[in-house]
């Protein structure tokens, strides 16, 4: 929108500042012509005029005789608009041209040079003079020589001229009108590079514009990209901020049940109960928080971030081994060395460590962890128990936020749900079957090339 | 029985030193990471409830320390925050039970009971057998030195067929030791038991007689 309107400004500039160049120019090279002219017209009429003097004569009357006159038959066709005229104190002698008429008198002082001069004529014609004053006989009357051409023929040349000129002028606009839109266009597109950067840093807050745009717009950018820091500082901040409240609530909240031990066993029974639902709230939300700023916070999972399965298997294993349901499981662990996971370290910590404590509370006896490494089908990793399994109960419902496999167990029905964001977020996703151990299977798929940052998407809100 | 309470805040502290009291235990309470430190280093405890949020030294650079300087006795960590990478960090760290605060102050008592009881349940505090050494206090293991860190269930497994010295044990009489009860699917639970203890310890620790059972090595030849 804003770089059409640019475009358009730029291009509108162009074509008017163009436009008055040429028009100067047309004015200018018109002028010019018309100068030209009026010299060259200037010179012809100087040219008879000389052949007029040269066979100049006076008589004792004192009237001019020419011996030899101008060439050029429009001399001898009445109001032809070009004329001469020799005159004396007493007499004149004209050309055919003139017919009954005389050429304006000399109004300036006679002079021996050639004068050229504009004054009004006959026959309602501007004329453009020559004229000089003459002495045939040194002791003779001065004659005055005038010739003189109508100044229409002039202006007639220059307006075909001045047509000619712009049409010319006008196709040289329009030339210059389509360079400069090609320079806009040109010099607009890195513009359009940075509207799609834009957009991607949009959609993506970890994304930066380029370094390599042009130096005019490098400011731009680089202001850009201070700007998106900034915010996903701010942003990291308030997740913090949020992260450490709910942390921050945790010892108050161990508090608050201790005095609600102390008042269950003065007797204040009921006090109590009511005390117990307020921390069993509470609690349930300062969870729902810390699982929602510690997904945001694995959502920016690197591009191209990879874990080995077995270290990261084994790091959790050795945590669930040591509560009270994992001590008397087996863990049957089948993971090749090689097998990487798309995730970086604690990505992989907390998206394995609720599936395999969670198999582990469900299972009798064993959890069985395997992985596929298809470099063609991509990578999965599957956690199984042979626990009493689902049951009937749909995979969707224990999928869904809070909801628990077995509402008597102790532990909170967060996990799995974190475990589903953590696996969507890395391009991966997360099903549950029945295991042929028995129980459950739960398993996370990532398809061949997944990568986290296209499959991108707004995290889940967690539940209340 | 000796127990050492790590914890800051001046309810929560106090509370649960009341709740081991009454449950048998002489406690002390330490209320930063540096007292703590040195009480555990110069005394001995037969627990130890550590916080990880303390004022002045954390208290995983706390449990590294003592466990630098082969303070072996057991320690249960609380912890305010729930994600796996923390517990992670504290068991490998050397702890060997946690606790996600807010907790319930009865299943405090009966983990802290569950880990005296598994560490004095032995006389003798290291078996060894040819190449593998049993630290029944630690509950870990090592081969030629090389340091294991085993789950209760494998070690109860390894102990059991420590006490059976020469004899192959069927995986029928191992799922009623473990279990204490057994039926037929068990012996599968048992098979993957031990293929995860050879990969821990190496081939040559645990034998297998055809027909009869599994045996330590170190004990026929």
């Amino acid at each position: 929108m804003k770089v059409r309107s640019l475009r358009l400004r730029l291009l509108l500039g162009a074509a008017a500042a163009v436009f008055v160049a040429l028009s100067v120019s047309g004015i200018a090279l018109t002028l010019l012509f018309e100068r030209h002219i009026e010299r060259r017209v200037e010179a012809e009429l100087t040219n008879d005029a000389r052949r007029l003097v040269a066979g100049l004569s006076v008589d004792a009357q004192g009237q001019p005789h020419a011996s030899t006159l101008p060439a050029d038959s429009r001399f001898a066709q009445p109001a032809s608009g070009l004329y001469w005229q020799l005159s004396t104190p007493t007499a004149a002698l004209k050309s055919h041209s003139l017919w009954d008429q005389s050429l304006p008198p000399f109004t300036r002082t006679p002079s021996d040079e050639w004068q050229t001069r504009t004054a009004a004529g006959p026959f309602d014609q501007e004329l453009f003079l020559v004229q000089r004053v003459v002495r045939p006989d040194r002791e003779g009357a001065p004659v005055l020589v005038q010739l003189a051409q109508d100044r229409a023929l002039i202006g007639a040349t220059r307006n075909e001229f001045a047509r000619e000129l712009a049409l010319y002028l006008l196709v040289l606009w329009a030339v210059l009108a389509a360079a400069g839109w090609l320079q806009v266009e040109l010099g607009l597109r890195p513009l359009g590079r940075l509207r799609k950067e834009l957009a991607e840093l949009n959609a993506n807050p970890s994304a930066r514009l380029a370094s390599d745009h042009p130096p005019e717009v490098e400011p731009l950018t680089q202001a850009i990209n201070a700007l998106a820091d900034a915010r996903e500082k701010d942003l990291e901040a308030a997740r913090r901020r949020a992260a450490d409240l709910a942390h921050g609530l945790k010892t108050p909240l161990a508090a608050l049940s201790a005095q609600s031990r102390r008042a269950r066993a003065a007797g204040a029974t009921e006090a109590a109960d009511g005390l117990d639902r307020a921390i069993a709230a509470a609690g349930a939300a300062v969870e729902a928080e810390l699982a929602r700023a510690r997904v945001a916070r694995l959502r920016t999972i690197p591009k191209r971030a990879q874990t080995p399965a077995l270290g990261a298997v084994e790091r959790v294993v050795s945590v669930v081994e040591r509560t009270d349901f994992g001590a008397n499981r087996v863990f049957d662990v089948d993971v090749p060395p090689h097998v990487l996971l798309p995730l970086d370290a604690d990505a992989a910590t907390e998206l394995l460590g609720p599936l395999i404590e969670n198999a582990a509370r469900h299972a009798r006896r064993r959890v069985k962890i395997t992985t596929r490494d298809g470099d063609v089908d991509g990578e999965e990793i599957a956690v199984e128990d042979d626990g009493p399994g689902l049951g009937g109960a749909r995979p969707e419902d224990v999928l869904g936020r809070g909801a628990r496999l077995d509402e008597t167990a102790s532990g909170h029905g967060l996990g799995l749900a974190i475990a589903r964001d953590i696996a969507e977020a890395s391009g991966g996703s997360l099903r549950i079957h029945s295991s042929e151990l028995g129980g459950l299977r739960v398993s996370v798929r990532w398809p061949a090339g997944a990568r986290p940052a296209e499959s991108a998407r707004q995290p889940a809100q967690a539940a209340e | 029985m000796r127990a050492l309470v790590v914890e800051d805040d001046q309810v929560v502290g106090p509370d649960v030193a009341v709740a081991l009291r009454e449950a048998g235990f002489v406690v002390d309470l330490a209320v930063d990471g540096d007292e703590a430190w040195f009480r555990g280093d110069t005394e001995d405890y037969d627990l130890v409830i550590l916080d990880l949020g303390l004022p002045r030294l954390d208290g995983l650079s706390v449990l590294r320390r003592w466990r630098g300087a082969n303070r072996s006795f057991p320690i249960l960590i609380l912890s305010a925050r729930a994600d796996w990478t923390e517990k992670v960090e504290g068991i490998e760290a050397g702890a060997d039970d946690y606790l996600a605060k807010p907790f319930e102050m009865g299943e405090l008592v009966a983990r802290s009971r569950a880990l005296v009881r598994r560490a004095a349940g032995h006389t003798s505090a290291v078996v060894t057998l040819g190449a593998l050494t049993l630290d029944t206090r630690r509950m870990s293991a090592s081969v030629e030195g090389r340091q294991l860190r085993l789950s209760p269930l494998e070690f109860r497994f390894l102990d059991y067929l420590a006490h059976q010295p020469g004899r192959a044990v069927s995986a029928g009489e191992l799922a009623e030791h473990l279990y204490g009860a057994s039926d037929a699917s068990d012996s599968n639970a048992i098979e993957a038991l031990v293929t995860r203890l050879r990969r821990k310890l190496g081939p040559g620790v645990i034998g297998t007689r055809r027909g009869f059972g599994y045996l330590l090595e170190g004990h026929s030849q």
